[in-house]
């Protein structure tokens, strides 16, 4: 019975609050239309080999290594990422040319996709090279989410045969930009 | 319908009733003001307050935005009014969510008819809640960090704290001479829950530039800290159960405790000059029952893969190498807490003198009194960051001899147009009142940054009334 009075109190007092106050015509229905859709930009992966590294006597030659690449773990992140953009930039300062090859693959080392980039031989200017963006959507999101390692295959053409003595380096930078619409 | 949902999405959602109690405070017809200044000149033979209903009270605030600002039906596309609060807002805006709920209390005059001390006594349970606005985490949520290279987001907008209460209480307070009222008060603190994450540092940076090794330079530095008492059971998988039950059991059976005192005067300066000032949770509360302290510190530079074509490496892990720069550690360790501390001034010119309705001066010494009060109020209180301060104006009124009234006029960081009003009477020896903050924002409560209210009723008994 006691607390039914109180009740009855407090409804009214609040009823007497609400009656003498007025609210704009609000819609919270707005709540569902919240996205974040915010853009993200991460280093995905560099190197740096020195000529010194390469020594040959000017056939052609392969190196390679695969690298742990996890972030599709993530099942948040795999969820949420609608588009993924990556920037590959590499700095040849050695007298050869070079193909490199970035692998994607999965976690059964199952092949996903494979992107070329050729590199020319150095010849004393500047030899930067940014290549084209690689834009990720649609089939080609899906199975960059599958990818759980990277693999980078650096095929040097024939040429000028190396030595301990020679000059320069093969750098990769590598960027990837990230569009997130979390809903 | 539509304004019970406002109403409570204006409690829980934006919240920011300072807890400034400018119309209660000195208004001494009223027991509760008391708990404001233990020092008020207040008498009675003795009263209790009607349990649950003698004291509810409940501020909310936000500093940076209203309902309407978010929710207003005006076309304009949701996330687009998101941006909007985040870029209006700044670090320094602050939610603020402060509720209180008298469970019982009473008072009565010690000794003869002619003393003058009284002793008071009660339990409240109260509700605290502060949020700085996290504005570069909010960016970053939002916009992510393509946008902002080279900018640096600083975590220290890191700032909150909550805690859910029960406060024990019992206060005593003395007419010395006409001209002077001193108070005190005792308090046990009992806390149910307590979440603390006031002192974080660190930053978030993405910067571009020719000669690092990778295309960005990306460095987390993280010093992040969040104490809670009370809540570390409920993030376990195992627990089934009820969480406000257990809250409410905790804070009034199996809190952790802690002491705190009040004090306050009142001295007449003149017979029509008044003074009063009041220290109010002056004390601290030892955070010791389950209790979970998690700590992120560490630097973290992100370079991304690297393979090194020598064939003998192991595959890295970036994520791996995250965990051990910023390792996650919980501690055990209890802490202290301190209450937030309000102090309370104020100065007040009476004048106009009343009839009394009473025929005889029963106490046999004359004390005029007066109908109309101007003067103003200082009020401060500790917080995280700096002190919150407000200004209030106030005058009051005698409209009858049981109808009280008092108005007041507060700048504070929420508004600097901030009109209050109050109203005390009584009824035979039922004394009710209702206070209400901010009545110019109820003419549109979704436009509101800030609102209060304040009723309750008590039994008064005076001498007069015998």
């Amino acid at each position: 019975m006691k607390s039914n009075f109180i009740s009855r109190i407090s409804k009214i007092l609040l009823l007497v609050f609400l009656f003498s106050s007025c609210s704009s015509n609000l819609d919270f229905d707005q709540v569902k239309d919240f996205k974040l859709t915010p853009v993200f930009v991460a280093n995905l992966a560099y190197f740096n080999v020195p000529a010194t590294q390469l020594i040959n006597d000017g056939d052609a030659q392969i190196i390679y290594d695969v690298s742990e690449f996890n972030a599709f773990k993530d099942k948040f992140f795999r969820d949420n990422l609608m588009k993924a953009e990556l920037d590959f930039e590499v700095e040849n300062t050695i007298i050869r040319s070079f193909t490199l090859d970035i692998v994607l693959l999965d976690v059964e080392d199952q092949v996903l996709e494979t992107d070329s980039y050729k590199v020319p031989a150095y010849s004393g200017t500047s030899n930067v090279i940014k290549f084209p963006t690689e834009v990720f959507e649609n089939q080609r999101l899906d199975l960059l989410k599958k990818t759980a390692k990277l693999g980078f295959i650096v095929r040097m053409d024939g040429g000028p045969p190396l030595d301990a003595n020679s000059k320069g380096s093969l750098k990769l930078r590598s960027g990837a930009t990230v569009y997130m619409e979390i809903e | 319908m539509r304004k019970v949902y406002l109403i409570f999405l204006v409690a829980f959602q934006l919240s920011c009733f300072s807890q400034n109690k400018q119309v209660l405070y000195n208004f001494t017809s009223i027991p509760q003001s008391s708990l404001v200044n233990p020092g008020a000149d207040v008498s009675y033979k003795f009263y209790f307050g009607i349990p649950v209903l003698s004291g509810v009270s409940a501020n909310l605030g936000s500093s940076s935005f209203s309902a309407y600002d978010l929710f207003a039906n005006n076309g304009v596309d949701f996330n687009d009014k998101v941006r909007n609060i985040i870029n209006n807002s700044s670090n320094k805006d602050k939610t603020q969510v402060n509720q209180q709920l008298e469970i019982f209390s009473g008072g009565f005059r010690v000794g003869g008819r002619e003393s003058q001390s009284y002793i008071s006594f009660g339990a409240y349970q109260e509700f605290d809640f502060i949020m700085y606005f996290p504005k570069d985490i909010a960016i970053l949520a939002v916009d992510g960090n393509q946008k902002y290279i080279g900018k640096t987001f600083d975590l220290s907008d890191l700032n909150l704290r909550a805690e859910v209460l029960s406060v024990f209480h019992v206060g005593y307070h003395r007419k010395l001479s006409e001209k002077l009222v001193l108070g005190g008060r005792a308090k046990i603190y009992s806390s149910g829950a307590n979440a603390t994450s006031t002192h974080n540092s660190g930053f978030i940076f993405t910067g571009e530039s020719a000669n690092t090794p990778n295309l960005y330079n990306q460095v987390i530095s993280s010093n992040l800290e969040l104490k809670t008492s009370g809540l570390s059971k409920f993030t376990k998988d195992e627990y089934e159960g009820s969480i406000p039950n257990d809250i409410a059991h905790n804070t009034f059976f199996n809190g952790s405790l802690g002491l705190g005192i009040d004090a306050g005067i009142t001295y007449y300066i003149k017979e029509n000059l008044q003074f009063t000032a009041s220290i109010i949770d002056l004390g601290f509360i030892r955070q010791s029952k389950d209790i979970e302290t998690l700590n992120y510190k560490g630097i973290y530079n992100y370079k991304g893969a690297n393979p090194n074509f020598l064939g003998s490496n192991k595959p890295e892990d970036v994520f791996d190498e995250f965990d051990k720069a910023i390792p996650r550690d919980t501690l055990y360790n209890k802490y202290t807490t301190w209450r937030p501390t309000k102090l309370y001034s104020s100065i007040q010119y009476s004048f106009g003198e009343s009839r009394s309705d009473e025929e005889c001066n029963c106490k046999g010494s004359v004390t005029r009194k007066y109908v109309n009060g101007i003067g103003g109020q200082l009020f401060a209180m500790t917080m995280p960051n700096e002190p919150y301060v407000a200004l209030t104006a106030f005058y009051r009124r005698s409209i009858f001899e049981k109808l009280d009234f008092k108005a007041t006029y507060t700048i504070d960081p929420y508004s600097n147009k901030n009109i209050g009003l109050g109203l005390s009477g009584t009824l035979g020896k039922l004394n009710m009142y209702l206070l209400v903050d901010n009545v110019l924002e109820y003419r549109d409560v979704s436009k509101a940054n800030s609102l209060a209210f304040q009723f309750g009723f008590n039994f008064v008994f005076h001498d007069s009334e015998d």
